[in-house]
Formats: structure tokens, C-alpha cells, sequence
């Protein structure tokens, strides 16, 4: 096994990828079977095979949590908020399903350290579970009424399983708590876990999309940094003339291009030139193929034509995460891809605002949210773990100090913009959502999923050069339409 | 002189004939060795078939109680253009590899049958791909078939061809699989291995005494012979085919374009990533029709081409 394989392997290991997760990385990276065996067998050794964790309140010598980045006394203010909710008279045992990578399931696991010393007849049973598995686990629980306590729960299927009746509605909670000040959270945060008139869960997060950029790649070409001048012109410039090299060493300007199967396109790509991808917020009609969206779809299309953005092909060439491993100059993620791109980038980067378009400045801006299921035995001790972990101190712990950032409480940003974890351009972050930058206005009505696999295959045309964007949009439209026909009801 | 009595017709006992003792031990012993796979059908499977038939009849996400809809779910199969495209390519898939891999597989068998020396390491070395997991075959063939270094691309390259871009073009992707699914043909090769050498020397003398040479002989012996072991692994293989789901789920989980959208993985989509459970049972349930339907069909053809030693053909 080469050395960047082992590098490779380490990072898999931290990150708790799954088996298949690293099968799909070795075969775009074009790995041989050798290396791959030995991946996969390097995976074998993750969180991803033992998914339940549970912190040692006691501190035992075999400790999870001293093997993380972050200090476990490191971002705790101690201002822990006294609820209204009685502790368990006896022990009992809380199970919580997360999906994180493996660098922050360690922070995870010395919150719940932490909070089973503050709470010593509470245990809590951390699942973690590996991202592209983790709806078909927890739905298979559901079907079977064995849902844990608390369960992670991300906007773009919130809507869906708010209205299968999974969880409880957490006002009654949150009216006995009176220092719980739903007015903390960001507006943004709440809109996907709201029905009929209740709150459903309690997001940790709303964070916009951000242009993370390399900057050794930026000092080598000579070119300035992106700063809030740079409107999406410049963006495509410099990313053309960052583009250099061939085959496995190319270097690309851009991480990647809009495509209609992608439920945060619009505001980053078609919002900007004035055009929409379904109505917002109802998502009853598609604008996909109004000429301002054509228009929109084929300007960005040039990058693909200069080879700036990695083609199918050159995916299958370039180490991926690409911008990881050095091989992308500029991408655009959220806030929640500091901690990974922290711990495994080897090369100096930061991230700027997403650039300003000829008719908007806009981004995406999307989080997530815990709440209890039907399913919780002790929904009483629940409630005690999630308004710690959603409070203030609990955001500012696990989202703010760490540098993941965007917490969904105002209160807890000050933190994360202090943190030595965060990017210096952590500022950028909490500008866009303050101004407006930021907007929630992303396909998360429970027709998205199959509006987004309806027009994949269709846009793949487009990317194999076989046909014009202005058709393929066409296209989409006719088999996106009657898909959210259920959305005019 | 003697009067020759007739000999009495006996009329055969009514009812199950009577069996011997080794015979019952051998009956005993066909049902021990079945058990296993009787156990386990019944725990893991049977519900399982029997209850996705009912979920066929409803409208669940998995997430709340099911509700029923009647037969709405097959008539909604009717206008889902994503069904005929992903029945469309299992058959293209199946046909495609099941043809091939027939031609293949029994000509490396015909090969193999030779006697010469060092046979076994070849028959060896043959079938060991056969043994190799799904998903080392995959990684091992996302190399063969990369458009700027893979092996074919490289090999037609001497001769001053650009080839394409195998698994990342749309009319490319299915051809690449079905080239991919011959690196499994030492599975059935063995099958016919096995075929050839229980054909009679005896047939292939008497024609050569009328005069057969080597290809008549493989006309008119080998191929008659090998008839029913043919349509064995044609229907064992067409039924595998058009299930087949990991291989392609890994290397190019249906894409491009939609274009290696196998039926199996559609059915793991509609239930896994959009749980419309009550739809995904009734593809499954129609998959299951329409492989009765073309298993039916291949054995009312094999009438015309396959032959039995010992039945008398009409």
C-alpha cells in the first residue's frame, strides 16, 4: 500500500466511512484491488461497523473521546440551563441516532460524557450510523416501533416523517422552560421542522453555503483570495484560469456544476440570474425551462466546456474528496464541511461568501434537527438531553467552539466566530445568514426526492455532451411537472 | 406339444408403490440434505413473499400504517416511464450477457476438454474469476474499462482508436457491463465441462466411422447432447441476469442517464431511497410474472432444439 493510500486509509478511519462509502471513493480514485482490500479493510476498524458508541462517564483508561481533536473541557461555559423537567428517579438508558463523520462523533462522545456526569442517572447510547444509511436504518426502525429516544433528523426529509407521525411535538416541553427563548433560533432554522401550528424538533443548525477555497493553489497562480467583490463573472474567470494539468495531476478550478438533481441548486445557481427552479416555498410549479433559467443553466455550463469542473471521467482520475486532497481550487459547501476539511487538508484554506450574481446575492442555507420518537420510553429524560445539547452552552460546545459552525441559536454564534477551530473567514459565514445572503428557499417539500432523481438522469445528457442545456430543461420539466402536481392539492 | 398358456396381465398395485429400504434411506437422506434450505426459506423468506404480496395492495412509506389502494399500484405501472426503461434494460442485460456468456462459456469448454497436458491448472485458472468477490470484479473492471488508461482503451489505441468513454456514456455503459459479466462465464463453463464429459465416445465413433468430420461430429453429437445443459444455464442465467443488482449499484449505480437502470435496483430505489413500499412490492411481484412468463417461454422452445437421450422426439 502506497503512502497515499495509507494517508487515505487513516482519513477514512476518522471520518467512519462505510464500507460502501470507501468502495465508492477507491473506484472514482481508479485505486487497484490491492489498495482497495486494504481500505476496505482499514474501514473494517471504523465507527461505521460498530455504530453504537457510549461515552465512559467514569473516565476509564480505554476513553473514545481523548482520541479527538478537540480539548472535552474546551467550549464548556458551564452555563448549563436549569430545566423544569424533574430528573429519572432510578437509572435509565437514552439512545440517540446520530450520523456524523468520525471527527465529530468524538466531540459527540465527550458531550454525552459530560452530561452523563451532570445527569448520573442517565445513560445515553450514542448510534452512529454512516450517512448514506442512515434514513433506511431508521426507517426500518420506525416500521418496527423501534426508534431510539432521539433521532438526528435533516431538513429534506423532516416534513415527510413530521407528518408520518414519528416524533412529538416538543411545545409543551418548551413552554415549561423558561429560559428555553425560541426567539434565539435563527427564522431560517425553524421552517422545515414547523406543522400544523407545533414545533417538531429543535434544529442545531442553519448554515449557508460558502465558497471554501485553497489557498496555496490561489499563491501558486498569483491570484488574489475571493473576497465580497467577487461576483460570479470573476468566480468563473478564476476558475478557468486555475484550471491546469492533465489526467490524475489536473488541477480544477471549480468542484462542481448546478444539476436540476441537486434539491440546493437553486439560490447558489439560478437565483442570482433572476430565475427559479420550482416555486418557492410550495413547490407547486417548475420554472426550470423559463428562459431566464436556461439562460442561467448555460452559462454555468461553460466551465464544463473549459474543463474547469471534473468530468465523469476525470472523477474516476482525481482523489476524491477532491478538494481535500488538493485537486479543486474552490467548492462550494456548507458550514458543517469545516471539521472533516480541518482534519484532513494539508494545505492552507479558507472560505469567503458566495459570490454575488447580476440579480441576487444568494446561497443556500440548509441544516438539520433532533427530536423525539413516538417510540421514546423516556421521552421526560429526552427532553433534559436535548434542551442541554440545543441550548446555548450545548451549541456552543458542539457546533460553535469546534469551527463546524452556523448553530441555529443567535447566542451561540460569538462563539463559534472566536473559535480556534473556525476558519478565518468565519465571519463570512455569519454575514451571509445575517444579511440575507442566506435562503431556506431549497426543495424540501416530500415531493424533492423524486423531483431530484426524475431530473438526474435527464441533466447526465447534458454532462455526456448529448444534449443542449435548453432541451434537457424541457425535459425535466415535463417529468418534474406532474411529480409536484400532488404539491397544487 | 405343450399349450403355451398366456402370461396373466397383472393389474399394478393402486396407490404409491412400495420402495425398498435403501430406497427410503435415500428418501430420508434427500430430505435431511433440503432441510436447511426448507428452515430457512420458511424463517427468513416465506413471510416475506407472502407479505410483500399484501403490501403490493397498499400505500405505505414504512413510516405510518399502511393504506390499502386496491390494484392502484399495477395500473400506476402502466404510465411510469422509469418501469419500461428499467425492464427495458434487464432484458437488454439479460439477453446481452446470457447470450454471450452461452457463447463463451461453452466454447472455453470445449477447449478444456482436450487432453493435454497440464489441463487442470487451465481449467484451474479458468473458473478461479468465477470465485473472485462482486465487488473486487468491479474495481478490478472500473480499471479495464477507464477511458484514458484503462486496458481496453490502451489495447485499441495501437491501432489508432479513440475509445470511449465506456461506463460514462450513455450508449456505452449497458455494453460495458454486459463485456464485464463474461469474467463470470468459469460458473457455467463447469457445468459444461462436466456436460461434455458424460457425452457417449461411443456417438462420436459411430460418427466417425459414417464418415463425420470435426465440426459434423460437434454438429450432430455434441451440441444435441449438450442441449439440455444448455438450457439449463439459459434459464438459470437469464433469471440471475435480469436480477442482477450489486454490480451495477457499485460501478455505476444506474447512471449515466439512466441508461444501466437495472429492474433491481429500480425496486431497491423506490423502496429504499423514496419507501413507496406498496409500489416497489408490485415491481417485484410483476419481475416475478414476467420471469415465469419467459422461463415458460424458453421451455415450450426447447421442445424444437433441446433432446433428451432416451425420449423419443415427435
Amino acid at each position: 500500500m502506497g503512502k497515499h493510500e495509507e494517508e487515505l486509509a487513516r482519513e477514512l478511519q476518522r471520518r467512519g466511512m462505510s464500507r460502501r462509502d470507501v468502495l465508492r471513493i477507491g473506484l472514482r480514485m481508479g485505486l487497484g484491488a490491492a489498495s482497495m482490500g486494504m481500505l476496505l479493510a482499514a474501514c473494517g476498524k471504523t465507527a461505521s461497523t460498530e455504530p453504537t458508541k457510549q461515552a465512559d462517564a467514569g473516565g476509564a483508561a480505554a476513553d473514545p473521546t481523548s482520541e479527538s481533536i478537540f480539548d472535552i473541557t474546551a467550549g464548556d461555559t458551564g452555563a448549563w440551563p436549569k430545566s423544569a423537567i424533574a430528573e429519572p428517579g432510578d437509572k435509565i438508558e437514552i439512545s440517540v441516532g446520530h450520523t456524523w463523520d468520525a471527527v465529530f462523533f468524538e466531540r459527540q462522545l465527550q458531550f454525552d460524557k459530560l452530561f452523563m456526569q451532570r445527569h448520573p442517572n442517565i445513560t445515553v447510547k450514542a448510534e452512529n450510523t454512516p450517512w448514506g444509511e442512515y434514513r433506511q436504518k431508521y426507517t426500518a426502525a420506525a416500521a418496527g416501533n423501534a426508534m431510539p429516544d432521539i433521532l438526528y433528523t435533516q431538513f429534506s426529509w423532516a416534513q415527510e416523517t413530521i407528518r408520518s407521525g414519528l416524533y412529538i411535538a416538543l411545545d409543551d416541553y418548551i413552554a415549561k422552560e423558561k429560559d428555553f427563548n425560541l426567539a434565539d433560533f435563527t427564522k431560517p432554522s425553524l421552517v422545515s421542522y414547523q406543522y400544523d401550528g407545533k414545533l417538531w424538533g429543535i434544529p442545531y443548525d442553519e448554515g449557508p453555503g460558502n465558497l471554501y477555497y485553497n489557498k496555496d493553489l490561489f499563491d501558486a497562480a498569483g491570484e488574489a483570495y475571493p473576497d465580497d467583490s467577487w461576483d460570479l463573472e470573476k468566480l468563473k474567470a478564476v476558475a478557468i484560469k486555475l484550471t491546469k494539468g492533465e489526467g490524475p495531476n489536473k488541477i480544477f478550478g471549480l468542484g462542481e456544476l448546478p444539476s436540476p438533481g441537486d434539491s440546493l441548486m437553486a439560490p447558489n445557481y439560478l437565483f442570482p440570474f433572476g430565475a427559479q427552479y420550482l416555486s418557492e416555498p410550495k413547490e407547486d410549479e417548475c420554472l426550470i425551462n423559463k428562459p431566464e433559467a436556461v439562460t442561467a443553466m448555460e452559462w454555468w455550463e461553460e466551465l464544463r466546456t473549459k474543463g474547469a469542473i471534473p468530468s465523469p471521467a476525470d472523477l474516476q482520475n482525481v482523489a476524491w474528496p477532491a478538494f481535500q486532497f488538493g485537486k479543486i481550487a474552490m467548492t462550494l459547501q456548507g458550514s458543517w464541511a469545516t471539521p472533516p476539511i480541518q482534519a484532513g487538508s494539508k494545505f492552507k484554506w479558507d472560505i469567503a461568501k458566495w459570490p454575488k450574481g447580476p440579480k441576487a446575492h444568494t446561497t443556500f442555507s440548509a441544516g438539520s434537527a433532533y427530536m423525539i420518537t413516538r417510540d421514546s420510553k423516556h421521552t421526560d429524560a429526552a427532553w433534559l438531553y436535548m434542551n442541554e445539547y440545543l441550548s446555548t452552552a450545548g451549541q456552543t460546545y458542539m457546533w460553535a467552539s469546534t469551527g463546524r459552525g452556523s448553530p441555529s441559536r443567535l447566542s451561540a454564534w460569538p462563539a463559534y466566530l472566536g473559535s480556534k477551530f473556525a476558519p478565518a473567514g468565519a465571519k463570512n459565514v455569519e454575514e451571509a445568514m445575517s444579511t440575507g445572503i442566506g435562503t431556506h428557499d431549497i426543495l424540501d417539500q416530500p415531493t424533492g426526492p423524486r423531483v431530484t432523481q426524475a431530473a438526474g438522469p435527464i441533466w447526465d445528457l447534458v454532462v455526456a455532451g448529448q444534449k443542449s442545456v435548453k432541451d434537457a430543461l424541457n425535459d425535466v420539466f415535463a417529468a418534474v411537472d406532474p411529480i409536484i402536481a400532488e404539491n397544487r392539492k | 406339444m405343450t399349450n403355451a398358456q398366456p402370461t396373466p396381465i397383472t393389474t399394478p398395485p393402486k396407490g404409491k408403490p412400495k420402495i425398498g429400504g435403501m430406497a427410503r434411506k435415500e428418501e430420508r437422506s434427500f430430505y435431511l440434505f433440503i432441510l436447511p434450505w426448507i428452515i430457512g426459506f420458511l424463517l427468513f423468506d416465506a413471510g416475506a413473499i407472502i407479505a410483500s404480496f399484501g403490501i403490493s395492495f397498499t400505500n405505505w412509506s414504512a413510516l405510518s400504517a399502511p393504506a390499502y389502494v386496491g390494484t392502484l399500484n399495477y395500473s400506476r405501472l402502466i404510465a411510469d416511464q422509469v418501469f419500461y426503461k428499467a425492464m427495458g434494460n434487464s432484458l437488454y442485460y439479460g439477453l446481452g450477457s446470457v447470450g454471450l456468456g452461452t457463447i463463451v462459456s461453452f466454447l472455453l469448454a470445449l477447449l478444456l476438454n482436450q487432453n493435454v497436458w497440464g489441463m487442470s491448472l487451465f481449467r484451474t485458472i479458468f473458473y478461479l474469476p468465477s470465485v473472485v468477490s462482486g465487488i473486487a470484479v468491479a474495481i478490478l473492471w472500473i480499471m479495464i474499462l477507464h477511458q484514458d488508461f484503462g486496458l481496453i482503451n490502451s489495447f485499441l489505441a495501437w491501432f489508432g482508436i479513440k475509445g470511449p468513454g465506456w461506463l460514462v456514456q450513455p450508449q456505452w455503459a449497458m455494453p460495458s457491463l454486459i463485456l464485464m459479466s463474461l469474467w463470470s462465464a468459469g460458473g457455467s463453463m463447469v457445468i459444461y465441462l462436466a456436460g461434455l464429459q458424460s457425452v457417449p465416445t461411443h456417438l462420436y465413433e459411430a460418427a466417425e466411422i459414417d464418415g463425420a468430420d470435426t465440426f459434423q461430429k460437434f454438429w450432430t453429437v455434441t451440441v444435441p447432447m449438450m442441449s439440455p445443459v444448455i438450457l439449463y444455464n439459459l434459464i438459470v442465467g437469464f433469471i440471475a441476469s435480469i436480477q442482477g443488482f450489486v454490480t451495477v449499484y457499485v460501478m455505476t449505480n444506474g447512471g449515466p442517464a439512466n441508461a444501466t437502470l437495472v429492474y433491481g435496483l429500480y425496486i431497491y430505489r423506490t423502496a429504499f431511497i423514496n419507501f413507496q413500499m406498496g409500489y416497489a412490492s408490485a415491481l417485484a411481484w410483476v419481475l416475478l410474472v414476467v420471469i415465469i412468463l419467459i422461463t415458460v417461454v424458453q421451455f415450450i422452445v426447447a421442445r424444437y432444439w433441446v433432446y433428451y437421450e432416451g425420449d423419443l422426439k415427435s
